[in-house]
């Protein structure tokens, strides 16, 4: 028929057009890439450089494995206790994570399931101070944390609790688990009630685990801003060693004077990088859906 | 039974995180609120000189850095944010197209968000550097002259550049996540329709994905501008706690960095307030521009359909 | 067990908008190990009733016995009732055994038991090899058995179902509310199952009460309300296709629709609702009732006339009559009228004279 054929003709000249979107879109795609990519190539790259192959101008792009300087990163450590840093933010940030997930799934379930005087009052008040900048906080946290006796003479025990225990409880994650346990029907709720289930029971035999994908993401969201945590770690450690991978990477190439040794330097920054990577790659389906799903509201 | 008011139980769920939040968060607001109309406080004593209502942000706004520090942020914010924008929701829209390689390059764009941000900043100053960094040898390539980014002495232009190029890079990956997911929330049968009604690929675009993706891309851009305005930490990943490039020092500082900086100052009488003042006055210049931008996106949200 | 509600009345106050009364003064006596169906259209007050019957609600007013116990302040866990809602609630994360154990986990049953018993009930409902699955990956009918079972698994004293059958399509249903009466029968617990579709609560049930608007409207064995029906909203919702309604008259104890004279009554001058089921006409050339055919469908051994409504040319009504008679569209024909498929109603209150 006339009809089948223009069609079949369209067909055609569409699957070709269909082709040069596609090669346009990979180019984009790998440009982009590229960009995003660059810097930690050049991260890696520098930190398995001798210091002469740094100075060279214009630089060497590419190294072959055989030469590559390991010993960089054993001076980097010899430079800052990297490995003790690793250990803090991974203390740190397993307290506070433990701490979020025990104070915001309780909150959360209060807000979401349990029937009480102010209950939308109260999360209102909670939610408008989402916006409210950190700094307003940092500064009266920290005389509190001065008031507390954990600054003067700090011991370790000190540093740790003025670290996490501002970081025990979150709004977001809060206003984010609840937004879950609203998702799970009433139904289930009747259901369980009607068996007899304690509330706590039900939270923690059928709430939790049916939200255990957010609960993930909170703790991966958690672990990776300590990860990150420069500003307060800063603030309230009196000493070198209770500080935290940022504040070790920053404070451990700023102070020297003079030249600065860009393969130690990256060598650093690749130790600190490298563990987030590795996670990154490992939990990578649930680290994805769970930050694309916190940048979602509602 | 179920609507019966379970209080007691409720506040006993609640406690443990109300008892922090008052700690660290309600006290905190209130205590800023309170600091910032104190004369001369000086917290070691206890002591303050009686009340005042505006000297404290006086003193913010006579500071010596206060008006390179706004000036600095806003350029951070208003430029970083819609470029940063742009290119999520085009990569996002293109990696949605793409079938094929399509989980290698979302494992790409999503690095940067897992990495520290002190050890990046410090990969791009070295990216920056004058001799022997890549972006010179780049612009060599292409006939070009090198350009002192971020060395001794660089000016405040370059160094603003580069800066810029880090903040854009940092804040990609999670854009492109949630417009991804927001893109793969849409109904295929909008598409499907609208192949139907032959419509060009760039008229999709505009008239079905950007409409259908609209409440994302407001939620993003306002998260993002709050987020743009605290800049902060990518400052000192990439020229450290001199925050600009040597020999220009406090050239790229930001307002939280005064804040950061009157706090550091504690010891003296007056400086705690102080820094509560700059964080109101970042706080007001945020919901500001919040308002602004809720209020421009007002008619142009759509909120039926599109990503959950 | 012997379920009695006593003047039940559920009022939902709410700080927004007005005050909703969901269940209006229900006196029932559902007797012992029977299958009752709760029957009305949507938001009449059938779930309000079966949450309040299960104490996950609190009544505003009057009271629930189960046997002669007073339960109406009686949590729910301790009513020993099982209930099954319109989507199931089956625990997503558990598997079915885990699901139809849990109630049992509640009640502290030894490990063993609680298997044998799960095993058990699931082979009741026919669900035995599906033990290890996860809820989704059963078909809908087998999630709806799975929730029956964890119902029944503790032995309630009581069943409540909730629309059970509304998300299975329709060869589904038929089946499964056949196996909900073969359970019902085999376990003998005291059922009551609510349902908007009037057809399910016929064919099931031993008894149906029918409600509107959180009031009683009537309760029966199902034929027995579609023969009696006590008012005009009974006889409109029994029934397909539905009974016919004629504005009409009463004058000196005839029943008039329109001219036609089409019985007698005792009741006293009215303006009455006439209300004919579409079985209930004969055609018969003396018949009382002249009206023009518009169309004729006859499927084997029926024919069903859709004809004009003497009494009000917009309107049509509908009869099903033996396929002996050549009716042609456009025709007129007579009919006259079963004693025993007619009804006359009240035109005010709708009340059956
Ligand atoms: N929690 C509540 N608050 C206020 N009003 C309610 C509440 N629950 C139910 N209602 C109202 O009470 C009335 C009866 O509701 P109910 O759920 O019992 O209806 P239903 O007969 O089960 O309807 P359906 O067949 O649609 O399930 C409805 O008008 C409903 O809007
Ligand atoms: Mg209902």
């Amino acid at each position: 028929m006339v009809l089948d054929s223009v069609v079949y003709g369209d067909e055609k000249q569409n699957r070709r057009k269909a082709r040069i979107r596609f090669s346009l879109v990979l180019t984009m795609l790998i440009i982009f890439g590229l960009f995003v990519v660059i810097p930690f190539y050049w991260m890696m790259l520098t930190a398995f450089k001798t210091e002469a192959q740094v100075l060279t101008a214009p630089p060497i792009l590419w190294l072959n494995p055989l030469n590559w300087q390991f010993s960089n990163f054993a001076t980097a450590m010899d430079t800052a206790p990297f490995l003790r840093y690793m250990g803090n933010t991974v203390l740190v940030s397993s307290i506070s994570t433990v701490g979020t997930i025990f104070t915001t799934v309780f909150a959360a379930f209060a807000f979401a399931r349990l029937n009480f005087n102010g209950r939308d009052f109260l999360f209102m008040i909670l939610i408008s101070t989402m916006m409210i900048p950190g700094e307003i906080f940092v500064i009266t946290n920290f005389l509190t944390v001065v008031e507390l006796g954990w600054i003067q003479n700090q011991t370790y025990m000190n540093a740790i609790l003025a670290m996490t225990l501002p970081f025990m409880t979150s709004i977001f994650y809060i206003f984010f688990l609840r937004q879950s346990f609203r998702q799970i029907p009433d139904e289930l709720y009747y259901a369980a009630k009607v068996d007899g289930t304690t509330d706590l029971k039900y939270l923690f035999k059928i709430m939790v685990p049916i939200a255990l994908p957010t609960i993930i993401t909170i703790t991966i969201l958690n672990a990776m801003g300590t990860w990150n945590a420069y500003i307060w770690p800063r603030l309230v450690t009196q000493q070198q060693e209770f500080r935290l991978v940022s504040n070790g990477l920053r404070d451990a190439f700023s102070n020297i004077a003079g030249r600065i040794l860009y393969n130690e330097q990256m060598a650093a920054a690749l130790l600190v990088t490298f563990p987030l990577l590795v996670v990154f790659l490992l939990l990578k389906k649930y680290i994805i859906r769970g930050v694309s799903r916190s940048g979602i509201k509602g | 039974m179920l609507e019966d008011k379970s209080n007691v139980k409720a506040w006993f769920y609640l406690g443990p995180a109300l008892f922090l939040l008052s700690i660290f968060i309600f006290y905190p607001i209130f205590n800023a609120l309170f600091l910032v109309f104190l004369r001369d406080y000086n917290y070691l004593q206890g002591t303050w000189e009686g009340f005042t209502l505006f000297e404290n942000f006086f003193y913010v706004f006579r500071n010596q850095n206060f008006t390179q520090a706004l000036t600095n942020t806003m350029i951070i914010t208003f430029v970083s944010v819609p470029i940063s924008v742009i290119i999520a929701l085009l990569i996002s829209v293109w990696l949605n197209s793409v079938l094929k390689l399509r989980g290698f390059f979302q494992t790409i764009f999503f690095l940067p968000y897992v990495t520290n941000a002190i050890a990046i900043g410090m990969a791009f100053a070295f990216l920056f550097n004058q001799n022997y960094g890549l972006i010179n040898t780049m612009l060599g390539w292409v006939g070009l002259n090198p350009v002192n980014w971020v060395g001794l002495g660089a000016t405040w232009g370059n160094a603003m550049f580069s800066l810029l190029i880090y903040v854009v890079w940092a804040s990609l990956a999670f854009k492109i996540m949630v417009f991804l997911s927001g893109l793969q929330n849409i109904d295929k049968q909008y598409y499907d329709a609208a192949r139907v009604d032959s419509t060009k690929r760039y008229r999709i675009f505009r008239r079905i994905t950007v409409p259908l993706l609209s409440p994302m891309i407001f939620y993003i851009t306002i998260t993002s501008f709050i987020g743009a305005f605290k800049a902060y930490t990518q400052v000192i990943g990439m020229f450290g706690v001199r925050l600009g490039p040597p020999g220009n020092d406090k050239s790229l500082i930001t307002i939280v960095a005064l804040v950061y900086d009157a706090l550091d100052r504690s010891g003296v009488p007056g400086a705690l307030s102080e820094a509560a003042a700059t964080a109101i006055v970042l706080f007001l210049i945020t919901l500001v521009f919040t308002l602004i931008n809720m209020q421009v996106s007002k008619n142009r949200v759509h909120y039926s359909g599109g990503g959950k | 067990m012997e379920i009695r509600l006593e003047n039940l009345t559920k009022v939902f106050t709410n700080k927004k908008t007005t005050d909703t009364l969901a269940v209006n003064q229900l006196d029932v006596t559902i007797p012992s190990g029977k299958l009752i169906g709760l029957l009305g259209p949507s938001g009449c007050g059938k779930s309000t009733t079966l949450y309040m019957i299960s104490g996950l609600l609190k009544p505003s007013q009057g009271s629930i016995f189960f046997g002669d116990d007073d339960v109406t302040t009686v949590p729910p866990e301790e009513r020993g009732i099982g209930l099954v809602f319109q989507n199931y609630a089956l625990y997503p994360h558990m598997t079915v055994s885990q699901n139809i154990m849990f109630p049992l986990e509640n009640l502290k049953v030894p490990k063993e038991e609680a298997l044998e018993r799960a095993q058990k009930i699931a082979d009741l409902v026919g669900i035995g090899e599906l033990m290890s699955r996860k809820p989704a990956q059963l078909s809908g009918g087998q999630q709806q058995r799975v929730a029956i079972a964890r119902a029944l698994v503790k032995e309630p004293r009581v069943l409540l179902l909730d629309e059970p059958l509304s998300n299975l399509d329709a060869r589904l249903r038929i089946q499964t509310r056949e196996e909900i009466r073969r359970i019902q029968r085999e376990t003998g617990i005291t059922t009551i199952f609510v349902t908007h579709d009037q057809e399910e609560a016929m064919s099931i049930s031993d008894e149906i009460i029918l409600m509107d608007f959180g009031v009683k409207q009537q309760m029966g064995a199902p034929q027995n309300v579609y023969d009696e029906p006590e008012n005009l909203f009974a006889a409109k919702f029994l029934g397909t296709p539905p009974i016919n309604l004629f504005d009409g008259k009463i004058t000196a104890k005839k029943i008039k629709l329109g001219t036609a004279v089409i019985g007698s009554t005792k009741a006293a001058p009215n303006d009455i609702v006439i209300g004919i089921r579409p079985e209930g006409f004969v055609v018969e050339e003396e018949g009382p009732i002249v009206a023009d055919v518009e169309f004729v469908e006859t499927i084997g051994r029926d024919t069903t006339l859709i004809m004009i409504d003497p009494t009000d040319a917009t309107k049509r009504f509908r009869a099903i009559v033996d396929s002996d008679y050549r009716i042609e569209a456009g025709h007129q024909v007579q009919l006259s009228v079963k004693p025993h498929k007619m009804y006359i109603f009240d035109h005010e209150t709708g009340e059956r004279l």
